[in-house]
């Protein structure tokens, strides 16, 4: 994608036009920056207390996945596990453009750091990590998780 | 209501699948079917579809559990439902009961190697699905910069 960047120090009335040929999820990004709607994941670290523990930006594209247990929701990065504050389904919503799709009633995962998917001898599907982790796609979530990735490879 | 209606559904395509089977094996084998054999293929149709529709209630437990346990269930009541029947058209002899087990398990292992073999085909179409996404991203993202 060709960036132009004008700089006019007398400039006042700042604006940015998108010119795109299709609704494509970095377009969708763009747009989200720009109004400020980019989706913002408010994490601290799980192994400290919630009032002691230093409260970080998330990147979406730096989670693995999203572990939804006993009422708190989990985020898994690189470089470490971090509690967040919103909901499951509110992650769902804000983070589909960003490669996040729900696989089980708990768990949201991030298919850009899908390393394999491959099923086991007894029948179950797990989706590996580049972090070694695997997470279950459920039966139930089978044929959502496939129209995910048929949409998504349609608006790439 | 909608789940007695799809059942319905399902009962009846899987009783005209079996059906129509079981009429080439009686044409090519030289066999006849009887009233009592038309019935008990029907509720054993309906026993199966039942069976398999409870699929839901083992979501938590891998397909290889649930369809050892479907299979274990479903010829027990199988057989129960025999039992009752031999009650109007006199015993069952043993190689009746064989026979009986035989027909029962080799469609249902062959369907389930089926699944089987469909589970890791999904899985790969979808691995490949995936690595094209990404793929795509990189291409993209490195485009951008």
């Amino acid at each position: 994608m060709k960036l132009n960047l004008y700089e006019d120090k007398k400039n006042i009335n700042e604006h940015v036009d998108v010119y795109y040929a299709n609704m494509r999820p970095v377009i969708r990004q763009i747009i989200d920056s720009v109004n400020k709607d980019r989706p913002v994941l408010q994490g601290r670290p799980a192994d400290e207390d919630l009032d002691d523990g230093e409260e970080l930006i998330l990147d979406p594209s730096e989670i693995y996945y999203l572990d939804h247990i006993e009422r708190k929701l989990f985020a898994y990065t690189k470089d470490g596990v971090f509690r967040v504050m919103n909901t499951l389904a509110s992650c769902e919503e804000m983070l589909w453009t960003y490669g996040f799709v729900r696989v089980s009633k708990s768990n949201l995962i991030n298919i850009y750091k899908i390393r394999q998917l491959k099923p086991d001898l007894n029948m179950k599907v797990y989706a590996s990590f580049d972090n070694g982790e695997r997470i279950c796609v459920n039966r139930s979530y089978k044929k959502s998780f496939n129209d995910y990735l048929q949409k998504m490879r349609g608006i790439m | 209501m909608q789940r007695v209606k799809q059942f319905i559904i399902e009962l009846c395509c899987v009783y005209t699948l079996i059906s129509v089977v079981g009429a080439f094996v009686n044409i090519i084998t030289g066999t006849e079917t009887n009233n009592a054999n038309v019935i008990t293929m029907f509720l054993s149709c309906a026993i199966a579809t039942f069976v398999l529709y409870m699929h839901r209630l083992f979501d938590n437990v891998s397909p290889l559990v649930m369809i050892i346990v479907q299979y274990l269930a479903a010829c027990f009541l199988c057989a129960l439902m025999i039992l009752g029947l031999s009650y109007f058209y006199g015993p069952v002899t043993p190689w009746g009961w064989f026979e009986y087990f035989r027909s029962f398990t080799i469609p249902y292992i062959i369907l389930a190697a089926l699944y089987y073999y469909r589970v890791f085909s999904e899985a790969k179409k979808q691995n490949a699905l995936i690595q094209e996404i990404q793929q795509k991203s990189r291409e993209k993202n490195s485009g951008e910069v």
